[in-house]
């Protein structure tokens, strides 16, 4: 039901492979499996074509990298325009020179302010800050209980006037009473609303008037579709929101309503909400969310470190001795050090699409660099017939010395190299065309 | 896109039709007795008298237009309830109409200049129009694809040259591909409704206005243990309707509430049992799993219970919708879905995604805060909302 975007973009390209510059017509087959990929994604018609349109016009024509299949290329021209679309860094709170620091949560139903209230109190007070939660959501029956229910939790104050009072002056009476107390950030949560709601949307407008917030989040739960847009639009016009909470993260909606949100608002997202955990809560990352909603990890910022680092004739006569079985301690060291260029390597991992599962639950979530460091450590003491014929290494005299010379234990050489006899196995099979039944576990460890 | 609540509890074992018609309207002196109709609740709670009034003209569009039907003369002040649809209690069609008229300006808009200049069946940029409009209404691109694909095949076939003719195809297709069991099944001695969703969409509230027209004697059961103040918010809903709450503290084992609720409902003879649970994503492997357990308690207290289990959608759901449909159904057996919040901008068109491609069947809509904003499903309605008939 969910193709992914790479399988489609492959089948798109399977003409336009091998042509040293993308053709008009390749460049149309592409950006046709992009356009449903951002539909899928619940990106707004409207941005799509757009969108869309503008890739299509920068990608036509343009140099085939030497690094880059045709495909990948406009994968690319695409992450860059999405992610220059998204803002390109992280916005971070800014807080008032006269405190408290007032903040109003704005949004429809459901889409999860009244938590969002309960984290950004716990994020800010780890920035230093006492924060002060204000419950103006006089509507929904016990909505009230629920804030002051998570004020309880986090032992953050709670003022509440009951369901009696207006809203806007629950909230002027709150922000007051923060004042007076000498809180400096005042979290103003408000009830959920539908845009159509013109008495509703009345109300929020003089909230915001009788409260003068610092900021205004709309919340939205990234499960939102086309409609994302007309909602932003109406609480920009009622609430003037200046940025985003982005709510429901840890599921696994793509989330193009944000896109469609900061491209017709252009208000950044500010926040990332995910988990049930009142302390899953942090800024957003834009660039982190281009690759979500294309569907394909963060597979652009691989392609764009591959660029950089690999040598691709380089990285061909590597892989076929790897293939044939000769592979040496050297190539090794080599590989290592080409992959260290490139990055933490978890990391590195987790960009691959389609690795994500199944391999960070096998041998490869192991990974980590200092252990990395470790290999090196122990192959620069290897002398070099020793790297070229790693039979040498079962003598327990020749491990010991390298144990010595890298700071590790005899048992540790010894570990290595069992592991790098089987990864030589594996790889001649996989040279063969045979795949391994079990992926060996990576002398990293 | 909504029906009469007559008519809309099952309550013979036999889902055969003709026979489950028969004995509806048989008993229909009774049922309207205890089953009291969405005018009548919102008669009951709205503070303005207004309000109904103009709900009440909204129905009259109906066939089955309701035994209260000397109660719509009443409403004769057509100005005051012109006035009123443009307000805050103007009645969910009238809300709806409102509401849509925005989007409808671009988009509907843009469908009936196409309608209006439509020649033929070669006419690229018409079919692309048409499109246009389901994907801005979260139908999604498959079911889109597929929609559009039938309609382009049949106006061929057809030779349907005039624009008019050719909306009420879309809309024929549309509410066939809708179509599907909306009434829901009460005829067990403690009938067990499991209501069941992802964070949000509305849960507790649907149970809180369900339990308004259901027949009999409602019970309900706290099973969202986990968010703050949800238990209390069930309660408070329990008061309004006087039905008891089955609950434990915060942070219970939702599947014990479940064992509690059922053996209450059976003791005391409740009619239904409406038991409400935590909203979860669907992605949440070790929360879906509790929910299997709920659902499997349940069962082992009473054999061929949950005999409903509802998925409430927030029909402002894009796409993801697919998703939540699939794992929920998966995972605890879907009966029905809930589509909420319909009062907003959205037009709720994942419901025909989720019909067409994992095959649940909508139940129920709900368009506003109100009891009176819950409504049973009406595929033809919401086919002719979709593409701009109102």
């Amino acid at each position: 039901m969910f193709d992914t975007l790479g399988e489609r973009l492959n089948s798109a390209l399977d003409g336009v492979r091998g042509s040293g510059n993308l053709t008009e017509d390749g460049v149309k087959k592409v950006t046709r499996e992009i356009r449903l990929a951002l539909l899928e994604a619940d990106v707004n018609y409207g941005v799509v074509k757009e969108f869309v349109s503008n890739v299509r016009e920068r990608a036509t024509g343009a140099e085939v990298s030497k690094a880059l299949s045709p495909g990948q290329q406009v994968v690319k021209i695409v992450n860059e325009e999405l992610a220059s679309l998204m803002g390109g860094t992280a916005h971070k709170l800014s807080f008032a020179s006269r405190p408290p620091t007032v903040v109003m949560l704005a949004g429809l139903n459901g889409h999860g302010k009244t938590t969002t209230a309960g984290k950004l109190a716990l994020f800010v007070r780890k920035l230093g800050k006492t924060p002060y939660l204000v419950a103006c959501d006089t509507y929904r029956p016990a909505a009230i209980e629920q804030l002051q229910q998570i004020g309880k939790e986090l032992s953050v104050p709670v003022y509440t006037e009951g369901t009696e009072a207006k809203p806007e002056n629950i909230a002027e009476r709150g922000v007051k009473k923060a004042r007076e107390e000498g809180y400096d950030f005042v979290i103003v949560d408000t009830a959920g609303r539908q845009v159509l709601d013109m008495d509703m949307m009345q109300e929020i407008k003089r909230v915001r008037s009788a409260t003068k917030p610092h900021n205004v989040l709309l919340v939205l739960d990234v499960v939102t579709g086309q409609n994302a847009v007309d909602v932003a639009k109406a609480f920009q016009e009622y609430a003037d929101f200046d940025g985003m909470v982005l709510t429901k993260l840890d599921g696994d909606a793509r989330g193009g309503a944000a896109l469609s949100v900061v491209s017709v608002t252009e208000r950044p997202v500010r926040f990332a909400s995910e988990g049930e955990k009142m302390s899953e809560f942090d800024y957003f990352y834009p660039d982190r969310m281009a690759g979500r909603i294309l569907g394909m990890g963060d597979v652009m910022s691989l392609i764009e470190k591959a660029e950089a680092q690999v040598d691709k004739k380089e990285a061909e006569a590597q892989s076929k001795k790897l293939m044939s079985g000769k592979f040496t301690f050297e190539d090794f060291l080599q590989q290592m050090q080409m992959i260290k260029k490139m990055g933490p390597l978890s990391s590195l991992i987790g960009m691959i699409p389609g690795m994500n599962k199944q391999l960070q639950s096998a041998n490869l979530s192991d990974l980590d660099d200092k252990a990395l460091g470790r290999v090196e450590a122990m192959i620069t003491s290897m002398t070099v017939e020793e790297r070229r014929n790693a039979k040498l290494l079962q003598n327990p005299s020749r491990a010991r010395r390298i144990a010595r010379g890298s700071g590790s234990t005899q048992q540790d050489v010894q570990k290595l190299v069992k592991q790098f006899g089987e990864m030589q196995k594996m790889m001649r099979q996989m040279g063969k065309g045979g795949v391994p039944k079990r992926m060996p576990r990576m002398p990293f460890r | 896109m909504a029906r009469s609540w007559r008519n809309f509890f099952r309550k013979t074992e036999e889902p055969e039709q003709e026979n489950v018609q028969a004995a509806v309207e048989a008993e229909a002196p009774d049922s309207t007795a205890d089953v009291p109709t969405a005018e009548e609740v919102q008669a009951r709670r709205s503070p303005t008298p207004q309000a109904t009034k103009v709900l009440e003209e909204e129905n009259v569009q109906e066939p089955e237009a309701l035994p209260e039907s000397d109660a719509v003369e009443e409403a004769s002040d057509e100005v005051a309830s012109a006035e009123e649809q443009e307000s805050r209690s103007g009645g969910w069609f009238g809300r709806l109409r409102t509401g849509l008229k925005r989007s409808r300006e671009s988009v509907v808009g843009q469908l009936n200049a196409a309608i209006a200049e439509f020649r033929d069946t070669d006419d690229e940029e018409f079919w692309e129009r048409v499109e246009e409009i389901l994907i801005s209404s979260d139908v999604g691109v498959k079911t889109t694809g597929k929609l559009v694909g039938e309609l382009e095949q049949e106006a061929l076939e057809r030779n349907i040259t005039s624009g008019e003719q050719l909306r009420g195809l879309m809309v024929e297709h549309a509410e066939r591909m809708l179509e599907g069991p909306v009434e829901l099944d009460v005829s067990h001695k403690p009938t067990v409704i499991l209501m069941v969703g992802v964070n949000g969409t509305g849960k507790t509230t649907t149970i809180g206005k369900l339990v308004n027209f259901l027949p009999g004697k409602a019970m309900l059961a706290a099973g969202d243990t986990f968010r703050a103040a949800a238990i209390e918010q069930l309660q408070r809903w329990g008061e309004r309707v006087n039905a008891p709450v089955i609950a434990r503290e915060r942070g219970a084992d939702s599947a014990a509430v479940a064992h509690d609720a059922v053996e209450a409902a059976k003791r005391e003879g409740a009619d239904v049992l409406l038991i409400d649970t935590a909203g979860r994503l669907h992605t949440k492997v070790n929360l879906m799993a509790e929910l299997e357990k709920v659902r499997r308690v349940i069962e082992r207290q009473l054999p061929g219970a949950p005999h409903e289990v509802l998925l409430t959608v927030d029909a402002t759901t894009g796409q993801n919708g697919l998703r939540q449909a699939k794992m929920f159904n998966e995972v605890v057996s879907l009966t029905g879905i809930i589509l909420t919040k319909l009062d907003g901008t959205a037009k709720g068109g994942i419901a025909l995604a989720i019909a067409n491609e994992i095959g649940v069947p909508i139940k129920l809509i709900s368009v506003g805060e109100q009891v009176g904003d819950l409504h049973p499903f009406d595929a033809r309605e919401f086919a002719e909302a979709l593409f701009g008939e109102l």
